[in-house]
């Protein structure tokens, strides 16, 4: 057993290489980061356009689903002559895969808010804007961090890829490891990669799920 | 039936409003208006426009045509949010806010006119007082409440800002018949305390007849069939639709409403302790009862059937049974036909507090129906 292990991880990489593995993680979670946030951005602005006006929200979930079919690669591969070996490109990709999900979870939750608090609202007074962002927005929370967990977990997989174009994250040592691939040091690199986004994925979905927690402390809150 | 204009409330003049689509209007020229200071409740079959109608006084719904009037102003030329502001609303399913608690659910309208913290903070301490919450509450959130107390809530929140005018659409119909009785006792206390304006919006007829000052009775396609105080209407229904709606046991609901006056009470067949036994068989021959009962001054001491008087020398000696049907003044005529049914006697004693002041007969009752 020990000797098929030592077969595939060179554990002295391992210690070798600490602070380049750190600052791939790092990295890996600014893309992640960046990519949530930015898409978050679009896709409440996007969702808003839904909700006020009906008839946009098919035409965007058709534009958005589209984005989403594209494969990752080919996406990276159009976007090289345009914006470059840069960060933009790799943004560009990942955000692009976040909408669907988000403006979805965002439209279906703000739909899922009962009528009658909706009623109660604007009977009592408070107009379009308000409603949306003191009473339909936090009432739509868990919904949204639903999808906000589902796009973070579907994009740190997808932040490796972009190590295609020279950025990557952990994807960095993948794609590296598969270039020497018959080697101890290759598998150690392929391995630690995948380890560590999965590590990363559960991290940052656990984190997720108590941040939802922690912003809507009134759904635990129920009469036994 | 109606009010000079310069005490109206509410005004509804030839209001109107027609769904695009549709053939025949949900409120058509419908005219109404509510003093200030009282409970108008609007009834009637599901399609009658009732809750089309409320909404249209605070423009949740907009009419087709006509002009509504809250204390003076055109609902239609104010701005739709202050409008709202300045008038309570409470909805059957109260829809309170499930991520604020009850203080903040309660703070909404304050919230909204800009009220600083001190006096917001008073004015949720009062009205947990005022809706008999526990304190404790304040930092609860709905979900943590029974289905009454967030009744509570939502009147409480509907009453923050104090408004003049309060809009109510099935407020007591997401509670149990128990709780709902109760809450409507509470309500009509409330009530007599702030003297708010209320247009309230129900489907129970009998909830309408309790609530309101004033009853309008809506036929489907907004038609008013009646609009008239609860007992006016109970006694004399414009029409067959309404006395339909009214019930058959009309009768007995106009009871509920009336009080007992001191006129209907007679002296029944009472007598001194120092009458006569003569006295005595003269009273019961004269009520047609075969029993007796003994007074002093505003003390009932109780009865004897006339029987003991074959045996006894005189009133004084005979051994008295307690008075047992007996009813305070404060009660409805209901409440006293209930006594005197549940009773061998065909009548009540009628106290104010202790003091005996008289008999009301199930005949005098009756009497009062057909007024």
């Amino acid at each position: 057993m020990t000797l098929v292990a030592e077969a595939f991880v060179d554990w002295g990489w391992i210690g070798d290489n600490l602070d380049e593995i750190w600052d791939k993680v790092a990295e890996h979670l600014v893309l992640t980061g960046i990519a949530l946030g930015v898409g978050l951005a679009i896709s409440l602005a996007l969702a808003a356009l839904a909700l006020r006006f009906r008839r946009s929200y098919t035409p965007i979930t058709w534009m958005t689903g589209t984005l989403y079919s594209i494969p990752s690669l080919a996406l990276f591969a159009f976007l090289v002559p345009i914006t470059g070996f840069t960060t933009l490109t790799a943004e560009i990709g990942l955000v692009s895969y976040t909408l669907l999900i988000l403006i979805r979870n965002i439209v279906a939750g703000i739909d899922g808010v009962p009528p009658d608090i909706k009623e109660a609202a604007v009977g009592m007074g408070y107009g379009r804007l308000r409603l949306f962002f003191e009473i339909e927005l936090p009432l739509a929370l868990p919904v949204i961090v639903a999808g906000m967990r589902i796009a973070a977990v579907t994009t740190i997989g997808l932040v490796t890829v972009t190590a295609l174009i020279g950025k990557g994250g952990l994807g960095f040592f993948i794609l590296r490891g598969l270039q020497r691939f018959f080697s101890t040091v290759g598998s150690t690199e392929i391995l630690i990669g995948t380890l560590l986004s999965v590590v990363l994925a559960v991290i940052v979905d656990v984190g997720l799920l108590l941040l939802e927690r922690a912003l809507t402390p009134w759904a635990r809150r129920k009469v036994a | 039936m109606v009010s000079p204009v310069s005490d109206a409330m509410i005004r509804l003049e030839a209001v109107t409003k027609q769904y695009p689509g549709t053939m025949t209007p949900a409120v058509d020229e419908l005219s109404l208006e509510i003093p200030e200071g009282e409970i108008a409740v609007l009834v009637g079959p599901s399609g009658c426009g009732k809750t089309t109608t409320l909404k249209m006084i605070n423009r949740l719904i907009e009419p087709t045509s006509g002009e509504i009037v809250v204390a003076g102003e055109r609902v239609t030329e104010m701005d739709q949010s202050e409008l709202r502001r300045g008038i309570g609303y409470v909805i059957q399913q109260i829809g309170l806010f499930p991520h604020r608690t009850i203080a903040e659910n309660i703070a909404t309208v304050p919230k909204l006119l800009g009220w600083d913290k001190a006096r917001t903070n008073e004015r949720i301490d009062e009205l947990i007082d005022v809706v008999q919450l526990e304190p404790e509450m304040r930092d609860r959130y709905p979900a943590e409440l029974s289905g009454g107390q967030r009744q509570r809530v939502g009147v409480a929140r509907a009453l923050a800002a104090d408004p003049p005018v309060m809009l109510m659409d099935e407020p007591f119909g997401a509670v149990d018949p128990i709780v709902r009785s109760a809450l409507q006792d509470q309500f009509l206390d409330l009530q007599h305390r702030l003297n708010k304006t209320i247009v309230l919006v129900t489907h129970d007829i009998d909830e309408a007849i309790k609530l309101g000052d004033r009853v309008a009775i809506l036929n489907v396609g907004g038609i008013l069939e009646q609009y008239a105080p609860p007992s006016d209407m109970l006694r004399e229904p414009a029409n067959a639709f309404v006395a339909d709606f009214l019930g058959s046991d009309r009768g007995l609901k106009r009871l509920g409403l009336l009080p007992i006056r001191n006129a209907n009470l007679e002296m029944g067949p009472v007598v001194a302790p120092t009458a006569h036994p003569q006295d005595a068989h003269r009273v019961m021959e004269q009520y047609g009862v075969d029993w007796f009962a003994v007074a002093e001054g505003k003390r009932l001491l109780g009865w004897a059937p006339g029987t003991a008087l074959e045996t006894a020398p005189d009133v004084r000696s005979i051994p008295l049974q307690p008075y047992r049907t007996r009813i305070d003044v404060g009660s409805t005529l209901k409440e006293a036909l209930d006594a005197v049914v549940s009773s061998r006697a065909p009548m009540t004693a009628v106290f104010d507090g202790d003091d005996y002041l008289g008999m009301l007969s199930a005949d005098r009752i009756s009497r009062e129906i057909v007024q």
